[in-house]
């Protein structure tokens, strides 16, 4: 639900009560004018009450069910910006802790071929093809560590989108809270003081760091097929 | 054979860069953004290479933009990118992109979508 749709809803709740304070201030007046000697004349008589609290019922169970309706649907829609923010946040997590691993164990490995190569040099008629061949690996491990930071550019998209979400919701609490108090017009927002939601062209909501063979997959296909189809 | 790079990371420049170079391609140009890309074209850049989201101008707005300049026809694009949905494949391929490599990539895959796009670039 939208904050304008919940501010209808709120605007409509507020009328009902109105109404409902009307009529009982009605049948309030009714007594008093009962009780008092002088005022001899009742507006309504004592058996117009069950219907009018009838309809006080009614207007209370109508305004009950709107709130009730427009409670489910705020939640419903926070509840789930927040599960997917949450979910990019422990991507981010297990994405960094990937690639640390993988740059560590290319670390090990290279460490591994440059005791190889100091061996090999060490030997009195050193094994110039074997070191060659090792020396290959160890440019190939060296290109491993940085392939594997391309995740900084992909936490970087996840972490951006997270951020959008985060100044939309306080967007989103700022609207509530303004409908019960006036005052809150002046509470200073995190995205007013300098701190906007990131730009939404820079990065991709879906950024994942997962399953990119099957991604490629995808686009080889698809390129595949509509090339088929042109020729 | 030179090669613009363009993407908002600098990182993903760096790994863009140090993978051609791997495979024999070191005359390289670099730009943060599409505009910046623009700026930087000519008609000696052989083979461009863009990052899709990125500030000012995203990757397919400047391939539609290249595509409309007479020494940007036909120049082998290659969209390195985290989007991976159909209809964003679709989109690039509307744009004029040539050719798509979905992030993370290998070093293989780069070797391999630009191998099968360089008689364009070279013609």
């Amino acid at each position: 639900m939208t904050s304008t749709r919940a501010q209808e809803v709120l605007y409509e709740s507020e009328a009902a009560l109105r109404l409902v304070d009307h009529e009982l201030t009605g049948m309030h007046d009714v007594r008093d004018a009962a009780e008092a000697p002088a005022r001899v004349v009742p507006m309504l008589s004592l058996s117009e009450l069950p219907q009018i609290l009838e309809q006080a019922n009614a207007q209370i169970l109508n305004v009950l069910s709107r709130l009730r309706a427009s409670r489910a649907a705020l939640q419903t829609s926070a509840l789930e910006k927040l599960a997917t923010t949450h979910e990019k946040i422990r991507e981010v997590t297990s994405a960094t802790e990937d690639a640390a691993t993988n740059i560590m164990d290319a670390c090990d490995r290279a460490t591994q071929m440059v005791d190889e190569l100091d061996t090999i040099d060490a030997a009195a008629s050193p094994d110039r093809e074997k070191a060659g061949g090792i020396r290959h690996n160890l440019r190939d491990e060296l290109f491993l560590m940085m392939g594997a930071l391309q995740f900084q550019d992909i936490t970087s998209q996840q972490l951006s989108h997270a951020s959008a979400v985060l100044v939309e919701m306080e967007c989103r609490l700022l609207d509530v809270a303004k409908l019960f108090d006036h005052n809150a017009d002046h509470v200073q927002i995190i995205s007013e003081g300098g701190h906007s939601a990131p730009d939404e062209a820079t990065y991709d909501p879906n950024a994942t760091t997962l399953n990119a063979e099957t991604r490629q997959a995808l686009a080889d296909e698809i390129f595949t097929a509509v090339r088929a189809t042109a020729a | 054979m030179k090669f613009l790079v363009v993407d908002d990371s600098a990182t993903m420049r760096r790994i863009v860069i140090s993978s051609l170079q791997r495979i024999g391609f070191s005359d390289t140009v670099e730009a943060g953004d599409g505009q910046e890309a623009l700026a930087k074209f000519d008609s000696s850049i052989q083979f461009v290479i863009t990052d899709w989201n990125m500030p000012n101008m995203s990757g397919t707005e400047f391939t539609k933009v290249l595509r409309s300049r007479d020494d940007g026809r036909h120049v082998p694009v290659l969209m390195v990118t985290a989007r991976s949905v159909k209809e964003d494949i679709l989109t690039a391929m509307e744009a004029g992109v040539n050719n798509y490599i979905v992030k993370p990539f290998t070093p293989q895959v780069l070797k391999e979508k630009i191998d099968a796009l360089l008689p364009a670039a070279a013609a």
